[in-house]
């Protein structure tokens, strides 16, 4: 390979020599026992759903458990994570140590050895413990490359005032949930002009496979070790159609809507004043969102708090609920939002790496996070979430979560923006399963690897 | 003529003789950076495209030789063409508009008294120092289908646009894109044109007034050949840059509307390669674009190189 590429590239052989070492090199980093030498580590967090206050517990405990070393936290944004991830985890030089990102990227960067094998810390980080569907994600023929980070889950945001002026009622079954939205659409309550009974935009696909997944369909199969997409299985096109029905006449959300900040549209105003002062309610245009479940920070009425405009929660106005599965029979399976984390397979400093990610899985640390609205990857500490409702609803939703499927492909599939149109043609009226077929043959080979 | 004694008639052969090394030595360091700079990238992007490249490879697994099959694969594939063909026509109507309000807005800078020539050169400039990810995100605001400007004017002036997606579908989606990339690269267009324009001497045209000649024919007749090399390259740029823009049309897919159908050359290869992983045939993407920008400018290039010529 060094030759062929040497050959190809004729100019600048040191170049394509340096190239190359960065390639192939760089395994004799792991330590040999005993206390590692003091240096920095990165540790990378995806968006900024970890607060400072666990930051700083990261870096003052890190750095008190290793004298001499320091820790750096970097921010990644979601939305480039998975090129940040390709271009700087084969690159020794540039790695991170320690990585967060998303679960359902997982798979496929543990798949091409992006990551440590940490099976060996395995039980000491939490074991049997830890929350099972991420820690597959993580996993390759039983080795543990990444581990859970923290879950969360969605649920159904309401708000109370509109359900009652259209004379809603919680609903026990989807079926029901689907006639409700629809009939406050129709209701238009207080007058709101364009609002919709349920706001769900058109390539929001990560909420939109609970209606698939409650029906009982799944988005693919593994058999033999090979994936199948399963958009037009009957169950999940069952799904598909209620969908439809609900993008008909329930929601007036654009057919290029995603799921970014849905909860906006919940919200009297964002903080648009009007020329005497008054905040209007022009921006309010939803009786009902689907969210993770920290978006709860998000939604309520504007107060000034230390100077700066933030929500506060008000139960008089707002509710939540858990989207109820077919049979009424208690919650739908919603998609499992939440982080894995690893270290990289690159990293200089790996026993560093190794102690971070032993402060991570502490007690204290696990606590913070439930303590936080972060679902704690260590199912024993889910009490710290607390026992308010937005606690109980992410409990019982992210008890009956799914994941997306562990394929090697699959975060390829999810970067292809396919989910994104396809459920955009759905909502656009296309016809159900013609478009599932099209899509299920687009999506297999992609989800085995085949470059697409 | 007095001049010409100062050269003595054996002086070309004189200098035939001598053949300077000195500017080949300067000339060398300049042009050996610009081997390597440029070389390695596209010898690397040669090799990716000849062999299956994906994820697994980036992470040091060998990359099997496939030969042309990654460009058999895309040269089959009807998307690729849809997406050829869309880029052409985006690259061509952005270049032409972008060149006629950029080429009367120099006019206009001429026409006009120099303190209002100097506002407009002012705007100019800080549309054009604008970066690109904040001038976006300015359009965006202005386009957003629930809280922009544009949507509230066209409501205000009687029609219903509440709620209306721009991005939605993909004509009115690059009609938002053309929109911005016209107003990022217009400052360029005008203030170079203005530049040529400043060329053109003020007694030739003060001349064909004289003759009788109207705006209009003194514009064809004697401005336009005399700025023609300028807009020449002027557009030769355009062309180009309007060939592989990125940053614009990745951001407003960022904001909403069908990847599929509003993707151009530079958006097609970014999907393929970092969004999917397969970074063999976003290679062989990426060469064919470095066909077709050189099929396309080959004559500009060629004409310049006539008219620059002894």
């Amino acid at each position: 390979m060094k030759i062929l590429r040497t050959a190809a590239v004729g100019v600048a052989a040191a170049l394509a020599l340096a190239a190359c070492g960065s390639g192939d090199g760089s395994t004799g980093a792991t330590g040999d026992g005993g206390t590692p030498e003091p240096a920095t580590i990165t540790l990378w967090l995806a968006g900024g759903d970890t607060p400072d206050e666990l930051r700083d517990y990261l870096t003052t405990t890190f750095e008190a458990e290793n004298p001499g070393s320091k820790l750096v936290i970097e921010q990644q944004d979601w939305g480039d994570l998975v090129t940040k991830l390709t271009t700087a985890l084969p690159d020794a030089a540039n790695t991170p140590d320690v990585v967060e990102l998303g679960n359902t990227q997982s798979s496929t960067f543990t798949n091409v050895g992006a990551f440590l094998d940490i099976s060996d810390m395995y039980e000491e980080l939490g074991g049997d413990k830890l929350v099972p569907g991420f820690v597959e994600a993580g996993a390759v023929d039983g080795a543990n490359f990444t581990l859970p980070y923290y879950f969360g889950s969605r649920y159904v945001f309401y708000r109370k005032d509109l359900w009652a002026a259209a004379g809603a009622d919680v609903p026990k079954t989807l079926a029901e949930f689907n006639e409700t939205v629809a009939a406050i659409t129709a209701a238009q309550p207080n007058g709101i002009p364009n609002l919709s009974g349920f706001w769900i935009g058109g390539q929001d696909w990560r909420n939109a496979i609970s209606w698939i997944f409650a029906n009982g369909g799944d988005l693919a199969v593994q058999e033999g070790g090979e994936w199948t997409s399963t958009m037009s299985d009957p169950k999940s096109i069952k799904g598909l159609e209620q969908l439809q029905e609900i993008w008909t006449s329930a929601s007036k959300a654009p057919r290029d809507a995603t799921d970014a900040n849905t909860y906006n549209h919940l919200n009297d105003s964002d903080a648009v004043e009007g020329e005497d002062g008054s905040t209007t309610s022009y921006s309010l245009d939803a009786a009902t969102v689907m969210a993770p479940g920290w978006a709860h920070w998000s939604i309520g009425d504007l107060v000034t708090k230390d100077g700066k405009d933030v929500r506060e929660w008000n139960d008089e106005r707002f509710g939540v609920f858990v989207l109820p599965n077919a049979e009424g029979t208690g919650a739908a399976p919603v998609f499992a939002g939440g982080s894995n984390i690893g270290i990289s397979a690159k990293s200089q400093q790996p026993e560093l790496a190794k102690s971070l990610m032993r402060i991570i899985f502490s007690d204290e640390y696990q606590q913070l996070l439930g303590e936080n609205g972060l679902g704690p990857a260590n199912t024993d500490h889910v009490d710290a979430l607390g026992d308010d409702q937005f606690a109980t609803a992410l409990v019982e939703s992210a008890l009956n979560a799914k994941l997306t499927p562990a394929a090697p492909g699959w975060a390829a599939l999810e970067n292809s923006k396919k989910l994104e149109e396809f459920f955009g043609q759905i909502a656009g009226g296309a016809d159900v399963t013609a478009t599932a077929k099209a899509f299920d043959a687009a999506a297999t080979p992609i989800l085995n690897g085949a470059a697409g | 003529m007095p001049r010409t004694l100062d050269h003595p008639p054996q002086a070309p052969a004189l200098r035939a003789r001598r053949r300077p090394r000195v500017p080949y030595a300067l000339l060398a360091p300049a042009v050996l950076l610009l081997l390597a700079a440029l070389a390695y990238p596209v010898g690397w992007q040669l090799f990716t495209s000849l062999h299956q490249f994906g994820l697994a490879q980036q992470f040091g697994a060998s990359a099997e030789f496939v030969g042309l099959g990654n460009y058999a694969r895309l040269v089959t594939d009807p998307g690729l063409w849809s997406v050829v063909l869309r880029s052409l026509a985006f690259c061509l109507v952005n270049a032409v508009v972008t060149m006629a309000i950029g080429v009367l807005l120099a006019l206009l800078m001429k026409a006009v008294p120099r303190a209002v020539a100097l506002v407009l050169q002012v705007s100019l400039l800080l549309a054009w120092a604008m970066p690109v990810v904040a001038a976006m995100t300015v359009w965006r605001w202005l386009f957003d289908y629930r809280r922009g400007v544009v949507n509230h004017l066209l409501t205000q002036l009687g029609f219903d646009f509440v709620g209306h997606s721009w991005l939605e579908q993909p004509l009115s989606f690059f009609f938002v894109a053309t929109v911005v990339i016209v107003w990022m690269s217009v400052p360029f267009v005008a203030f170079s044109v203005y530049a040529g324009l400043t060329q053109v001497p003020d007694e030739v045209l003060e001349a064909a007034q004289i003759d009788g000649a109207n705006a209009r024919q003194r514009f064809t007749g004697i401005i336009l050949p005399m700025v023609r090399p300028v807009l020449a390259l002027v557009l030769l740029l355009q062309v180009i840059w309007d060939l592989r823009v990125f940053a614009q049309i990745k951001l407003l897919q960022d904001a909403g509307g069908v990847p599929s159908e509003t993707n151009l050359l530079g958006t097609y290869i970014y999907q393929v390669g970092v969004g999917s992983g397969d970074f063999g045939a976003a290679s062989a993407v990426s060469v064919f674009v470095l066909a077709l920008t050189i099929t396309l400018s080959w004559p500009y290039v060629r004409t310049l190189l006539r008219e620059e010529g002894p």
